[in-house]
């Protein structure tokens, strides 16, 4: 695979002639070799169809091409790095998550709504998502960003996982999530516990949630 | 390192350890003499320790032989005495180094102290000291320290220093403005910059020190004390007499 992990804030990848990653503009740390960084005007794949869908999603992140022969240290803002393995699952992330990513994958916007409705779009403002999340299918790596280190939980049919949405980060699999709400009078009067909202994942899958409930 | 789940774990100056770290963050320096300090990194120190500026009378010879850098004399001060002093920045990473009759060259704010057997002298790239001799320095990094060895091109922000190689030059790179269609992109500036035209290039045989994120670390400002209650002012220029 082309991530290894450097230490816990910078990751590395191996590229060869005729790979592609596509990373995050200004990610790059160093590099030794023959590689070209190139702005990716279309933000990612899917051509001008997919550039305008990820605009008007607002999940287009600027991205560049990384392409050549040689070895590049990726890392951003000091924030902790999880390197995801995808064999066939999609994985759900959103677009100002992603370090890097490989260029095989395939790379897509979902509407919030398609889970869940009406319920799914509020989850996307709760959880900061917005209305639209970038969706990764196919085999290959990615690297994810978060803030404080990452915890792969893993979800099955028999055990549902709840997550504060201010600490998730990505899921992968086939997890149904739904925004349950704990709200009551203490809500109402202002003595909540701060914990009002939180996300359900069903399924069978692994959520990734960050030690921190801080925003990217 | 301490664990990551444990009851507080309580030094004193026997269990303090001498020239190694106490955390990630914060390194303790077991001080018997002379040290060279950046100002406002000591945090706390045990023992009979003074800490006066860089030009005092008394440190004639000391500077003449391990401070070459007039030019940051207003950031070092010198402890003196003997002691264990613990040094942070900020909760960055802090590591220590030791050059063996070595040459190492660091960004200006990242390193914290040295010892004298180490001469500090300016580089000629504009931001960095040079190290050269024997002995150990102090240094902080955003993120863990990564090594690697040229050739290699470096993010200029991502650049802690280098050792035993020559200085690196710049490198631009603006592949992606050639041809027909990067003619249109630097006429029009469609598409944007990748933030990656610019790098260090290192070559030859040595070390080169990364950090783990593109963040500098900014140069603060450590003279002063902070003006806040229960702290005695710092004394301005010509002996306070304009702090009125």
């Amino acid at each position: 695979m082309p991530f290894t992990q450097v230490n816990s804030k910078v990751v590395q990848a191996k590229i060869q002639a005729g790979q592609r990653l596509y990373s995050q503009r200004g990610a790059m740390l160093a590099y030794s070799g023959a590689v070209s960084f190139t702005p990716d005007l279309a933000g990612g794949q899917g051509g001008i169809g997919g550039m305008i869908g990820r605009r008007v999603a607002n999940e287009a992140t600027p991205l560049m091409t990384v392409e050549g022969d040689g070895t590049v240290m990726f890392g951003h803002g000091g924030h902790h790095i999880e390197v995801i393995e995808l064999s066939g699952e999609t994985l759900y992330v959103e677009a100002d998550r992603l370090l890097a990513f490989d260029g095989q994958l395939r790379q897509g916007t979902m509407f919030m709504g398609q889970q869940g409705g009406v319920m799914g779009m509020v989850r996307g403002q709760v959880t900061g998502q917005g209305l639209f999340t970038t969706t990764l299918a196919g085999n290959g790596a990615a690297a994810v960003m978060a803030h404080g280190g990452v915890l792969a939980l893993p979800v099955t049919p028999q055990s549902p996982v709840h997550v504060d949405p201010q600490a998730y980060v990505a899921h992968r699999g086939e997890l149904q999530n739904k925004l349950t709400t704990a709200l009551g009078w203490r809500e109402m009067v202002g003595r909540g516990s701060g914990e009002g909202f939180q996300l359900e994942l069903t399924g069978s899958g692994t959520v990734y949630v960050q030690a921190s409930e801080e925003k990217l | 390192m301490t664990p990551p789940v444990s009851a507080p774990v309580i030094h004193d100056v026997n269990t303090l350890p001498s020239g190694d770290n106490v955390n990630p963050y914060a390194f303790s320096v077991d001080v018997q003499g002379q040290w060279f300090l950046q100002k406002g990194k000591m945090i706390a120190y045990y023992g009979q320790l003074s800490f006066d500026g860089v030009g005092h009378g008394r440190f004639d010879r000391l500077l003449a032989g391990s401070f070459h850098s007039p030019m940051h004399a207003a950031d070092w001060v010198v402890a003196e005495g003997s002691g264990k002093m613990l040094l942070a920045d900020r909760s960055f990473d802090i590591n220590s180094y030791d050059l063996d009759d070595g040459n190492l060259t660091i960004r200006s704010g990242n390193l914290l102290a040295y010892e004298p057997g180490l001469a500090l002298k300016q580089s000629i790239i504009p931001g960095f000291l040079t190290l050269i001799g024997t002995g150990k320095f102090v240094a902080a990094s955003n993120g863990p320290v990564i090594f690697a060895e040229p050739p290699i091109r470096v993010d200029p922000e991502a650049l802690v220093g280098w050792a035993d190689c020559p200085s690196p030059c710049h490198h631009y790179d603006h592949q992606y403005l050639r041809g027909v269609l990067g003619g249109v992109r630097r006429l029009t500036g469609l598409g944007g910059a990748s933030g990656e035209e610019h790098q260090y290039e290192f070559v030859g045989a040595g070390t080169v020190l990364l950090q783990s994120s593109e963040q500098v670390m900014a140069a603060r400002p450590t003279g002063a004390t902070p003006g806040q209650q229960g702290v005695p002012r710092q004394r301005g220029g010509v002996g306070g007499l304009l702090d009125m």
